[in-house]
């Protein structure tokens, strides 16, 4: 419980210099809202020439954007400072981390935060709020629940796969996140219905890294959408599974590490 | 029971061995070698609580990775360390309260925040409460004088108000062991005096102390153990005052006379001691071993034969002895005896 009532406070520890950038912040929760509006064009410029792919419609895609846009946002605007771990590993930060009685993995994730998580968690939140609205399911309270549930544990996916890929750093011993990064750019591809990819691919993005349980398949399972309907309702044990094997990743690498300086 | 207990430690690293240049970098990705470094080998140690412990070496000789395997920052390769009787990475949080570290040329300092800021996300992080909070602070603040410091942001601090912050900062849960590495480094005297000050206070209010120093002035005054170590092993563990006493034995008279005294005189009246001249005449400096002669009965003898205008003792420092022993001109056996 102290674990969790101490997490805003180390994070919010840095609220303050952010708002010193006044511009910065600005610049950040403009060009992410940006993104966004040129997701929504781009959209319904592909669905003006067709209307259907695969059974998705233009509202259930704009439903998916919208909680890759979530859980993005939780991401960056919550556990930015997992972007920093390669860093922090190279220059020896975790040698303090490591001697406070506090988990290692939060301290490195509360070490920053990603403004443009904010921009990016109320435009995902307004996509999905308007592809819900346009879809033609009944919101029964357990329909209601089970939305919840599966958006929790979408973002837990992302979050997780953040910090795996990041964790990797522990082995490549590269100052930069460069793969994690890589991998985040592969998840792109998940935005989009996983039935128009062909079978490798599929079994990438919904085996390898489980890009597809972020937004594909748990909102398929809501929207009752496509043929695969059902797979979506694996969707939290998929998180449970990412986060911890993401936990145990972070923790076999901190066996690892090696400090600095020597 | 010893607080700080380490037995067989060993820290290999692993290095890539890549070559030079762009071609050999090339090579790694294909054929990759590397080669083992052994920071630490074997190491046995054990510290009391309430000692106070000097740990040094030259440059290179593993003393910070000791010190980050006596913390838990690092794993070791092999051997055991048991803080309190608990293990470091099984019981990381326990020990965590325990031990408090300083790594001199690392902050722990938020940059980005002030230093009561980053001092008070501690204190929360450490559970400590306000009212010992404040009562600690105020205890660093009469030798580190912090008030001056506490509205300054980390990333502006001079070196010497980031180690008077970075003390307060490791020291803010009452730690029972503290690990201070090389944390007077690059200080002007001023604020080294002061740091000083501070650590003789922590000893006195019985914290387990080790330090680990370039600057062997540190550890004079402070400690009353001395650990050597030298290309990764313990070369050395015993009392700083025998040390002494064994190698620094020697002192050094240097006597100014009224008119000079012919060589021979004083050497056959100074039986045992190495009498010379100096630069300047009607200088003369007497070599002799403290045991088996007074500075003092030295100086009486002098006086029979000549007036003395002036004198001076000299007495080695231990960091003549320590450098001695990193040159190699001394080898010291496990109980400090020259092999």
């Amino acid at each position: 419980m102290r674990t969790i009532r101490l997490y805003p406070r180390l994070l919010g520890a840095h609220f303050r210099s952010l708002l010193e950038y006044e511009a910065d912040f600005l610049i950040l929760a403009a060009a992410t809202v940006l993104m966004q509006v040129v997701n929504i064009v781009f959209l319904s410029a592909l669905f003006a020439k067709v209307p259907v792919i695969n059974g998705w419609t233009f509202w259930s895609v704009v439903t998916m954007f919208g909680a890759v846009a979530l859980a993005e946002g939780v991401g960056s605007l919550f556990f930015d400072g997992m972007w920093n771990l390669a860093w922090q590993i190279n220059r020896g930060e975790l040698d303090y981390y490591l001697v406070r009685p506090y988990p290692v993995v939060l301290q490195s994730s509360s070490a920053a935060i990603g403004i443009n998580g904010l921009s990016n968690i109320v435009t995902g939140g307004l996509m999905i709020g308007a592809g819900l609205a346009h879809s033609a399911i009944d919101w029964t309270p357990w329909r209601v629940a089970l939305g919840v549930l599966l958006l929790i544990s979408s973002v837990v996916i992302k979050v997780s796969i953040n910090l795996g890929t990041n964790a990797a750093c522990f082995w490549l011993s590269s100052p930069s996140p460069m793969f994690a990064f890589a991998m985040h750019q592969v998840g792109d591809l998940a935005r989009f219905p996983l039935s128009i990819y062909p079978i490798a691919l599929k079994a990438v993005l919904g085996v390898v890294l489980p890009f597809a349980f972020i937004s594909f398949f748990p909102i398929a399972s809501l929207l009752e959408t496509g043929t695969s309907r059902w797979v979506g309702l694996l969707t939290p044990v998929i998180a449970a599974y990412c986060a911890g094997l993401a936990a145990f990743i972070f923790r076999r690498g901190l066996r690892r590490y090696e400090s600095a300086g020597n | 029971m010893p607080i700080v207990e380490a037995r067989g430690l060993t820290k290999v690293f692993r290095r890539a061995d890549k070559g030079s240049g762009l071609a050999g970098s090339v090579k790694h990705l294909f054929a990759r070698r590397y080669q083992d470094k052994v920071a630490v080998d074997h190491v046995d140690l054990s510290i009391e609580a309430g000692e106070a412990v000097a740990y040094v070496g030259p440059n290179g000789a593993g003393k910070s990775t000791t010190v980050k395997l006596l913390s838990g920052i690092l794993v070791p390769t092999s051997g055991e360390v048991r803080i309190d009787g608990l293990h470091p990475q099984r019981d990381r949080m326990t020990v965590a309260h325990r031990i408090g570290v300083l790594f001199g040329q690392r902050t722990q300092l938020w940059w980005d925040l002030p230093v009561s800021e980053s001092l008070a996300v501690l204190r929360d992080i450490y559970g400590v409460d306000h009212a010992t909070y404040r009562k600690r602070l105020a205890r660093f603040d009469e030798v580190l004088e912090l008030g001056e410091i506490l509205p300054v942001m980390g990333r502006k601090l001079s070196l010497g108000q980031r180690m008077r912050a970075d003390l307060a900062a490791a020291l803010v849960h009452g730690p029972r062991v503290v690990y201070l590495d090389e944390p007077t480094i690059g200080l002007d005297l001023a604020v080294k005096d002061r740091v000083r000050e501070f650590f003789r206070g922590l000893r006195d209010e019985g914290t387990t102390v080790m330090l680990t120093s370039h600057d062997l002035a540190d550890i004079e005054g402070f400690c009353r153990r001395l650990v050597i170590i030298d290309e990764g092993r313990i070369i050395f563990d015993g009392d700083l005052e025998a040390v002494k006493d064994r190698f620094a034995r020697e002192r050094i008279l240097h006597v100014e006379t009224t008119r000079p005294v012919p060589l021979e005189t004083l050497r056959s009246s100074l039986p045992g001691a190495e009498v010379t001249l100096e630069e300047t005449p009607l200088r003369y400096a007497v070599r002799f071993d403290r045991f088996a002669m007074t500075a003092g009965q030295a100086v009486t003898v002098l006086a029979t034969l000549t007036d003395l205008a002036d004198f001076r003792v000299d007495e080695p420092s231990i960091e003549d002895v320590i450098r001695r022993v990193y040159s190699g001109d001394l080898v010291l056996d496990d109980t400090g005896v020259p092999r």
